[in-house]
């Protein structure tokens, strides 16, 4: 028994250090000097810490800034996508009406056009209405999701019909019912939307930077390629601002993960 | 996303850049803004220098604000080229283009049949704008049937880097480095080292699989890349490197890797410029634009010398290196007024002692030869005497139509097909000729679709 524990331990970590390494290496990489990084076979550890690198991000690119720039725009949209995506998942669950089914299959025949295709449709719109270089330019386009609402109608079915019968016989409407007794059963599957929806619109890049004509406006991932220089690349300076930048979506991620986890096998087993 | 970005930018660029004739008829000044109109208040720039240039350029900016009261320029970064000509394109869409763009090379053609610039030559005949100080190789480059489309702004071109420790090592002489392929075979085969179990820790020359090196081999083999003069007399129809010149330079290549003498460092710049650091290879080809990074991430560990670009043994007398960098454009789209103003701007940017001091804070060299008497000029050449190299370079290549460069409608895409020849030849998934003319088949088809979208 302890053998195998030991094992299966053993295995974990290997695994573990596999799946860390980028993480890992760019942290070693951000405190190294450029001169350490460039000698042969490239070392692993740095012998002389330094976080020159950091001071040169900082100086380099306003990143203080581009944090809460990139944290105030995914927090709108994954509250605005959390909003329509359990408003329409709701409608598409539990209320019946004509052309259910192939308003449904209209909404997901959205995912099959990539975004891409629809970029200057939608930088025309914004431009527009006047949005450039807005949080709500950056955010509103994102606000609504195919994606999300067909994971949270496929949680909203699994939810007994016999909740939903009770419910009515005590008088509740149907947005009493969402808020009293859905959301609170589909918390793990919300959460799993959520952290998808952050992640996604933290990462952006060609969007933020399409729209944004000021240095104030722009956010994090638009900042990093601030510091890819057309001709030298400096490891330690890019390094630096990937550590710096991917501290607060791992904070989420490890303050999520039980969600997550729980929200991706939620249904796995009844298929 | 970036390798997305390369091909939705060669897609749009057949789809969108469709409409309108191209600029640059007999009369070209009458395309200006008349003489009298007033500058615009303020303008704006599109550029795509980050960091260390980044500032430079800025710092011209400042300059030029401060040196006057009427016109106010505001730079915004858009990412790198790529990145800044895609978001341009949606922005012509929609009409929010800015007065001035700063492009790179192989945008040029791009720019031309977009329709949307005004070339820079029609400023120039209206004011008699006198460019004869300016670098003929670098001017040339940018003109298409004579006329200049864009002003130059950031010139480098590509040379030789060697590790002077490890000639002196092996005996060879650290003052005279090879020029020629058997010359730098030779060398590289002397610099290779290996440890005692027989693997290779320095290898003699690693060159980064990097299309703009074959179209400067090329050139130094004084060869079309493209038919109609490069694409300069009349637009390009098709690509034409699939001949013994273009076989000698891969097989040359391939017998290195093969011999174990050059080093693979695969599809990547950053790659092959940090082995040239860590010793890993002894000589390399770069840009001239990145002698400054080197210099500071070697720190003194070693002596970096700086030489010709390769050519072949025969040395071709038409042959010699074409320049690369970024010009910039002044936008058709904007009032007349803004028109003008960028071109007050463009004026300063040209000026030697803007000039002087962009080199020195960057290490592109000027576009205006009165630069190398001002001070900055001199302080950086003493400083960096390497550099000196790549002024000799482009001064002693004669200007032709080979030196000047190829123009494609699809020259981003073009490059990366050329890595993609370059990587199957080494890896030993073709042979040489083979690649060379699926390559220019693929090519041909590409800038046919191309021209046809662009009549």
């Amino acid at each position: 028994m302890s053998v195998r524990l030991v094992l299966t331990y053993a295995l974990l970590v290997v695994g573990s250090i596999i799946v860390a390494f980028p993480l890992l290496i760019a942290l070693s990489y951000s405190l190294m000097s450029e001169s350490e990084i460039a000698t042969f076979p490239p070392p692993l550890l740095t012998t002389r810490p330094t976080l020159n690198n950091y001071a040169d991000v900082l100086d380099t690119i306003p990143i203080g800034r581009y944090l809460l720039n990139s944290f105030i725009v995914s927090t709108a949209v994954v509250a605005g996508q959390l909003i329509t995506a359990s408003l329409a998942a709701y409608a598409f669950s539990f209320l019946v009406f004509r052309g259910r089914q192939a308003l449904f299959f209209v909404f997901l025949s959205t995912l099959m056009i990539p975004w891409e295709a629809t970029i200057i449709p939608n930088y025309m719109t914004i431009r527009t209405i006047g949005w450039l270089d807005t949080y709500q330019g950056l955010a509103v386009p994102f606000m609504a999701t195919a994606f999300g609402t067909f994971l949270l109608r496929q949680a909203f079915l699994q939810i007994p019909r016999e909740l939903w019968d009770a419910a009515r016989i005590d008088g509740a409407s149907s947005f009493r019912f969402l808020v009293s007794t859905v959301i609170p059963l589909s918390r793990p599957i919300l959460g799993t939307v959520a952290i998808y929806g952050f992640l996604s619109t933290y990462n952006q890049y060609f969007w933020p930077l399409l729209i944004t004509n000021q240095t104030l406006m722009r956010t994090t991932q638009v900042g990093i390629a601030q510091l890819r220089f057309e001709e030298t690349l400096r490891f330690g300076l890019v390094m630096a601002g990937v550590v710096m930048v991917a501290v607060p979506t791992l904070a989420l991620l490890v303050l999520g993960q039980r969600q997550l986890v729980r929200g991706l096998t939620a249904g796995a087993v009844k298929g | 996303m970036r390798k997305f970005l390369g091909i939705a930018l060669a897609l749009t660029m057949v789809a969108s850049a469709c409409g309108g004739s191209a600029p640059g008829g007999s009369d070209s000044a009458a395309l200006a803004p008349s003489k009298d109109v007033t500058p615009a208040a303020t303008i704006t720039w599109w550029h795509a220098m980050s960091g260390v240039n980044g500032d430079a350029l800025n710092k011209i900016v400042a300059g030029f604000n401060s040196s006057q009261s009427k016109i106010k320029v505001e730079t915004v970064f858009q990412g790198n080229y790529d990145d800044l000509l895609a978001k341009l394109n949606t922005a012509i869409a929609s009409n929010a283009a800015p007065a001035l763009v700063q492009v790179y090379d192989i945008g040029q053609r791009y720019m031309y049949d977009s329709a949307q610039v005004v070339p820079m030559q029609a400023f120039i005949d209206r004011d008699k704008f006198d460019t004869k100080d300016f670098e003929p190789a670098v001017i040339n480059y940018y003109k298409y049937q004579d006329k200049l489309q864009s002003m130059p702004f950031n010139a480098s071109t590509p040379m030789l880097y060697y590790n002077k420790d490890a000639f002196k090592e092996v005996g060879l002489d650290p003052a005279k480095p090879p020029v020629t392929f058997t010359e730098i075979a030779d060398a590289a085969k002397k610099l290779t080292k290996k440890d005692a179990s027989g693997t290779t820790v320095r290898f003699g020359f690693g060159p980064s699989i990097y299309g703009w090196l074959f179209e400067q081999l090329m050139a130094t083999s004084g060869q079309l890349y493209a038919d109609n003069g490069n694409g300069r007399d009349n637009r390009a129809t098709k690509v034409v490197y699939n001949n013994a010149a273009g076989k000698a330079i891969l097989d040359w290549w391939k017998a290195g890797v093969d011999g174990g003498y050059f080093f693979n460092p695969g599809i990547d710049n950053d790659g092959a410029a940090n082995a040239f650091n860590a010793q890993k290879t002894a000589m390399y080809i770069e840009s001239t634009a990145r002698l400054r990074g080197h210099i500071t991430t070697v720190a003194g560990k070693f002596d970096i010398g700086t030489g010709l670009y390769p050519r072949p043994d025969s040395k071709p007398k038409e042959g010699g290196n074409i320049i690369g960098g970024a010009s910039l454009y002044i936008m058709k789209s904007r009032p007349p007024a803004e028109q003008q103003a960028a071109w007050e701007f463009v004026k300063y940017a040209m000026t030697p002692a803007v000039q002087g001091q962009w080199q020195s804070d960057t290490g592109y060299y000027p576009i205006v030869k009165a630069a190398y008497d001002t001070g900055p000029s001199k302080e950086w050449s003493t400083k960096y005497p390497q550099f000196l190299t790549a002024i000799t370079a482009i001064r002693d290549s004669p200007q032709n139509r080979m030196t000047n460069g190829a123009v494609i409608g699809v020259m981003p895409q073009a490059r990366m097909r050329v890595n993609k020849m370059i990587e199957s030849v080494l890896l030993g998934q073709a042979t040489s000729q083979a690649a060379l003319d699926a390559a220019v088949t693929e090519m041909n088809a590409a800038i046919d679709k191309y021209n046809k979208a662009n009549p």
